[in-house]
């Protein structure tokens, strides 16, 4: 367990590999949500207690259930099964403890069950720290760690995303582009310039 | 039978997932890099989405309204499964080449979408229609924006290369480039219905 | 650009004729770096920049004629592109790329925004990290400075990023431009003549470039490679596109901040992106990257660094 996988991680969840930006989960909510930027940023902020969370959650079944009794083609089911039932849980709470914060999500909260970072995220996890069902080093820090940075790369590139579309808002961008297809144009340049990590080594 | 014709067009042109519905973005853009590609995760998608159709359809009565999603998750994660296990044992290739996105057809907004919108809502035959109609539009999508892909990104289509001498431009094979060629498409379709109006 | 005390947002440029001027102004100052690049590289060099420039012009001609908009061609800012797009390439590239490369600046890094004073990413930028992405051999090879033909020869930091013992190069080369690289970025002397020539005129402020550079070098000499604070920051500020960079296109008024703070930000940032790429990054050189990046981040850092509206909280 060294500070450069860490690093490595880190860049590589946030810029390099972008969950939105190069990997593409989660790009219905970031293209829905990014008009403005403090339903973008409470959005990112949801998103990434959910990746953190369901990181951890699906780690220990996959670990201590599925692998041990052979369950491993199971994944994908129980992964989202426990990832829908937690959001749904956060969505109980949110609604107890805050009424108005629940009003303010909305519809975009169950939606994050769908979001496919989340259970992008997890699956990631389940192959990258895992070889043929047995645990490398380090694996459970690691996957957490990574929740948590997918998690600040989706917030990185709503924030920068919101930023641009509400001053976009006052120019005079052609009709036929308005809205969706600019949206997609300006991350594909904010994706071509988070190219420049590529090749990132300490 | 109009009437099911009927609902089997619109999934391809008037509510087309990718275009006009915005649906199932993510696995587009990834899987998109090629039209073998293309046309293996648009079938994946239609296998599973006529199946959960289907089922929910058939017992749209049967659940009760608060848990129907997560009921609705269990179906469609059952078929992803048979999806992805039947991918594996004959054709691994393709299963390596769609990689994450294969389990990502779960959450892919056009299946989840239209099980809440129609499937739930609607008769076995029309539901199955409509599972068909969506799963063709979005294998069309695919099609057209990984053969975009496909040739201004590696000069060929299918593995064949049909201009010699043309020097591709690599980065439309990657993320950003499928990002430009849909923010591109999207805008050319707006300018498109603009003009006929 | 001096910060302006003006509450609205941007563009601010209301007369045309201003925008004219300051524009071909710019142009006026990176002449001396043509000739020097031309000089250095050859009449390969001078195509380059004119297929680019001739480019950019028809393409912002083309696309307002075709969306019925004013064409503004003589406003010189798609010349302005073109040229930088072509400082930012080698010598000796296929007669396609500046071509290629400056339409797509235009066209996507600007006319899709709405055209001049919206687009949010510098264009010439946006085309060449475009042309990097695309056709990365072609935009990656350099030829030796004062032999005319093509002689590949890698530059300096390409050199060092593969830790390749460094062929005796003095500062003064560096400075004078006797070395591989960008037609537009070698000749240090005459950037910096245009950069003066700017700066006399108060077309730019001192605060991007200046935290930019600064930056860069304080990071380069602490992270040195034979442990801390043994790092070589002249050889890093001379190098690459850094000057280029940060005195032309990281200052560029439309995407760059508005505020004196919100610039310095702006400057600490690229120059934070720019020695991470060079020092760790699999590229030699990062400076397109980072200011594109930070001209992301520029509506945002608006946003946070606002002046205060007097008599608001």
């Amino acid at each position: 367990m060294n500070i450069t996988q860490f690093l490595t991680i880190f860049i590589s969840a946030v810029f390099v590999y972008n969950v939105i930006l190069s990997r593409f989960l989660g790009l219905c909510s970031f293209i829905a949500i990014s008009k403005e930027t403090k339903p973008a940023l409470a959005m990112s902020l949801a998103v990434m207690f959910v990746t953190t969370m369901s990181s951890i959650i699906t780690w220990l079944i996959y670990r201590f259930l599925l692998i041990p009794f052979g369950l491993a083609y199971l994944r994908t089911i129980s992964f989202i099964l426990v990832i829908a039932a937690f959001v749904q849980l956060v969505e109980m709470v949110i609604r107890k403890v805050s009424p108005p914060m629940y009003r303010f999500f909305g519809i975009y909260l169950p939606l994050i069950t769908v979001n496919c970072a989340v259970l992008g995220v997890a699956v990631l996890n389940s192959d990258m720290f895992f070889i043929n069902g047995k645990v490398l080093p380090g694996s459970f820090i690691y996957s957490t760690f990574q929740g948590i940075c997918v998690g600040l790369g989706y917030t990185l590139a709503m924030l920068l995303m919101s930023g641009i579309r509400e001053r976009l808002d006052l120019c005079n961008v052609p009709r036929a582009l308005k809205d969706f297809p600019l949206a997609f144009i300006i991350a594909a340049i904010m994706s071509m310039s988070f190219m420049g990590f590529n090749g990132f080594r300490f | 039978m109009k009437k099911l014709l009927t609902e089997f067009l619109r999934g391809i042109i008037k509510e087309n997932p990718t275009f006009v519905l915005l649906l199932g973005l993510c696995p587009t853009l990834a899987v998109s890099v090629s039209v073998t590609n293309g046309i293996g995760m648009g079938i994946a998608a239609t296998f599973v989405l006529l199946g959960s159709n289907i089922i929910i359809s058939l017992i749209k009565n049967v659940i009760p309204e608060k848990i129907r999603i997560p009921c609705y998750i269990v179906v469609i994660a059952t078929f992803v499964t048979v999806a992805e296990l039947s991918m594996k044992a004959y054709s691994p290739a393709l299963n390596r080449a769609l990689g994450i996105y294969v389990p990502l057809i779960v959450v892919n907004c056009i299946v989840l979408g239209r099980a809440e919108a129609y499937a739930a809502k609607n008769t076995v035959v029309n539901s199955f229609f409509d599972g068909l109609g969506m799963g063709v539009g979005f294998t069309l999508a695919l099609i057209l924006i990984s053969g975009i892909r496909e040739f201004f990104g590696t000069g060929k289509i299918l593995g064949y290369t049909l201009i010699k001498g043309f020097e591709p431009a690599s980065v439309i094979g990657m993320p950003s480039g499928a990002l430009l060629v849909i923010g591109l498409l999207l805008g050319l379709f707006n300018l498109l219905k603009e003009g006929r109006e | 650009m001096k910060s302006k005390l003006i509450v609205s947002v941007s563009p601010h440029l209301h007369k045309n004729e201003s925008v004219k001027k300051i524009m071909w102004m710019v142009v006026l100052s990176l002449l001396p770096t043509g000739l020097a690049g031309v000089f250095i590289f050859g009449p390969q060099s001078l195509w380059v920049i004119l297929l680019s420039v001739i480019s950019a012009l028809a393409t912002e001609a083309g696309l307002q004629f075709l969306t019925k908009r004013k064409i503004t061609i003589s406003d010189g800012s798609a010349f302005l592109t073109g040229l930088l797009l072509a400082y930012n390439l080698p010598a000796h590239v296929p007669f396609w790329i500046p071509v290629i490369g400056s339409a797509f600046s235009i066209a996507i890094g600007k006319q899709v925004f709405g055209g001049l004073g919206q687009n949010i990413f510098n264009p010439a930028l946006v085309g060449r990290v475009f042309l990097m992405a695309s056709w990365p051999k072609y935009i990656t090879t350099f030829t030796r400075p004062m032999i005319y033909d093509a002689v590949t020869q890698a530059t300096p930091l390409a050199l060092l990023k593969e830790t390749k013992i460094l062929e005796y190069v003095s500062y003064w080369d560096l400075f004078l431009g006797k070395r591989g690289g960008c037609i537009g970025e070698v000749c240090i002397l005459a950037l910096l003549l245009g950069a003066i020539f700017l700066f006399a005129r108060g077309y730019i402020s001192w605060h991007i470039p200046f935290s930019y550079i600064i930056t860069v070098g304080l990071l380069a000499f602490v992270f040195g490679p034979n442990g801390l604070f043994t790092g070589d920051w002249f050889f890093h500020i001379l190098s690459g596109g850094l000057v280029l960079g940060a005195f032309f296109m990281a200052t560029d008024y439309v995407t760059s901040p508005l505020t004196r703070r919100g610039q310095i930000i702006f400057g600490v940032g690229c120059g934070l992106i720019t020695a991470v790429i060079r020092l760790w990054g699999g590229y030699p050189e990062g400076v397109s990257y980072a200011i594109l990046m930070m001209n992301a981040a520029t509506p945002i850092i608006d946003r946070y660094t606002k002046n205060r509206i007097y008599g608001t909280k």
